[in-house]
């Protein structure tokens, strides 16, 4: 088995399931946190990243398929996407692919999933079509709290990793939103996005 | 070239005067007063600035004797013109500004937590470093990117400094109470289940500290065990995922919360999985000191003039990424 990635809480491994390519995920045991916990997240995120996993093929979504799940060592294994993370595009791309990322990430909200891990490691660009992977911190929420939780992560994403091209594709981001959710439930939920940026340390008082 | 450094921005008054000579930097002397607020409460910046306005001078004049320099021998003043706390901000400003003006020196403000970041790599040689800023004032992960230090992951709501001293205060601790905590904690290892908040590569504290609270009076050392344990934890996962995602291959931890071992040991363990060299600040210059204040104005001194007395600004709110860093 070959490893592919070491993440930051999960070994993504290359593996085989009935003789095609799969992804084995295993959030290993981490000897710096107490056991307690450890096994509580673990195990948690195991079960959350499974079942929704599933969940948003229902309304749509391409994500990885899952092909066997085991509780107690808390690994998936799952559907290989041999894209490249958007993260991982040229520029001008990224400002592209923006917009379907919105689209994706309006339609999730809109059926009451938040990702809570959205970065542009997280979606995969494959034969033209984007998947999106890592539901371990995803949760089934329609408070508009948890949306803005969703869209400033992926702002503060742009805003660092990606600063050069950060007010382009977050504008198309918000574009592509914008087209799922209606012109009022974004601003709802922009507004909120500023209030929580605006509790931030040291947020510039306006 | 020698800088003076105050800073004044929260408990601490200090006064440092370093060398610079190319990128090497030496510190010569590093002198701190720092206000203790009666047990269970946390500094009143009124009482905390009257403190610094009495101890300006000694300060000052033992940093002077300890460098063994004359103030004519100075070649730039900085002091720590923000974010912290705006009486305490003014003390280090207006004594800043009067050697300044009477005597000729260029005089530069400088933000604080800049401050940290250039003090830690200058101490401990970390070249390209993922950055953890964890102190009273901040919770911050930050890289290096395009002239500005830019944020990966931060606290939505208190830093980790404030939930250690605010649950700490209401056992009794006074601020800081970091150290109290730590050695509280380490007599037990009862994990008492408490909210564990990451989303995505931020944080949350308010409702671990909540709870944290309301576990006390069961046991006090469970309680300290507990929190620490699922606070470090939280950080050490939104650091990981930094790590993860920046792919550097340093981590530098400064401010005062730096100066805890159990979390130290974590990160020391985060950084073994990702083969990432770990580097955090020497205790001594972990907390608020005039040497970050006076370091970070002299590499300014090398891209700027000081700037005019009308412009020696203080302010309470001002974030590190929004400086540009042009040295």
């Amino acid at each position: 088995m070959k490893l592919l990635k070491k993440g930051a809480e999960a070994d993504i491994y290359l593996t085989k399931w009935n003789n095609s390519n799969a992804i084995l995920k295993i959030r290993k045991s981490k000897e710096y946190r107490n056991s307690v916990l450890d096994s509580k997240i673990r195990k948690q995120r195991t079960i959350r990243e499974s079942q929704i996993l599933s969940e948003v093929k229902s309304f749509g979504i391409s994500s990885p398929l899952v092909y066997y799940v085991n509780l107690k060592k808390s690994e998936i294994i799952m559907q290989e996407i041999p894209g490249i993370p958007v993260h991982d595009l040229t520029e001008s791309k990224i400002v592209k692919k923006s917009m379907e990322i919105g689209k994706l990430v309006g339609i999730m909200h809109q059926n009451g999933i938040m990702h809570g891990d959205l970065t542009t490691s997280n979606f995969i660009l494959y034969k033209n079509k984007i998947y999106v992977i890592d539901f371990g911190l995803s949760q089934k929420t329609n408070k508009p709290e948890d949306h803005a939780v969703d869209l400033r992560l992926i702002k503060e994403i742009l805003n660092s990793a990606h600063a050069k091209i950060m007010e382009s594709s977050w504008n198309n981001f918000l574009l592509g939103y914008k087209s799922i959710v209606g012109n009022s439930q974004l601003s709802k939920i922009t507004n909120l996005v500023s209030s929580i940026e605006s509790r931030g340390r040291y947020a510039a008082v306006i | 070239m020698l800088g003076l450094g105050v800073e004044s921005t929260a408990h601490t008054f200090s006064c440092a005067i370093l060398e610079k000579k190319g990128k090497q930097g030496k510190i010569l002397s590093d002198v701190r007063k720092i206000y203790r607020p009666p047990e269970g409460e946390g500094i009143h910046p009124r009482e905390a600035s009257r403190h610094h306005i009495e101890n300006s001078s000694i300060v000052l004049s033992e940093c002077l004797v300890n460098a063994g320099i004359k103030i004519e021998d100075i070649d730039i003043v900085s002091y720590a013109a923000g974010p912290g706390l705006g009486p305490c901000l003014r003390v280090g400003a207006v004594v800043a500004r009067s050697l300044a003006s009477y005597y000729k020196i260029p005089i530069y403000p400088v933000n604080h937590a800049i401050g940290h970041i250039e003090l830690g790599k200058l101490l401990t040689g970390a070249q390209n470093p993922l950055v953890l800023l964890v102190s009273g004032g901040h919770t911050m992960i930050l890289a290096f990117l395009n002239k500005q230090w830019r944020v990966f992951g931060e606290t939505l709501d208190i830093t980790l400094g404030q939930l250690l001293d605010q649950f700490g205060r209401s056992i009794g601790f006074a601020s800081p109470c970091g150290k109290n905590i730590e050695e509280l904690a380490s007599t037990t290892t009862n994990y008492v289940s408490l909210p564990y908040s990451v989303k995505g590569n931020d944080v949350s504290f308010s409702g671990l500290l909540s709870a944290s609270k309301s576990i006390i009076s069961k046991s006090r050392s469970d309680a300290c065990y507990s929190l620490q344990e699922t606070a470090f934890a939280m950080i050490s996962e939104t650091v990981e995922r930094a790590l993860s995602f920046t792919r550097k291959k340093e981590l530098m931890v400064v401010g005062g919360v730096a100066a805890n071992k159990r979390l130290s040991q974590m990160l020391q363990d985060v950084c073994k999985r990702h083969n990432a060299k770990f580097f955090v600040v020497p205790l001594k210059y972990a907390g608020d000191c005039g040497s970050q204040i006076c370091w970070t104005g002299l590499l300014e001194s090398q891209v700027k003039k000081g700037v005019s007395l009308e412009n020696t600004f203080v302010t309470q709110s001002w974030r590190l990424d929004s400086v540009v860093v042009n040295y």
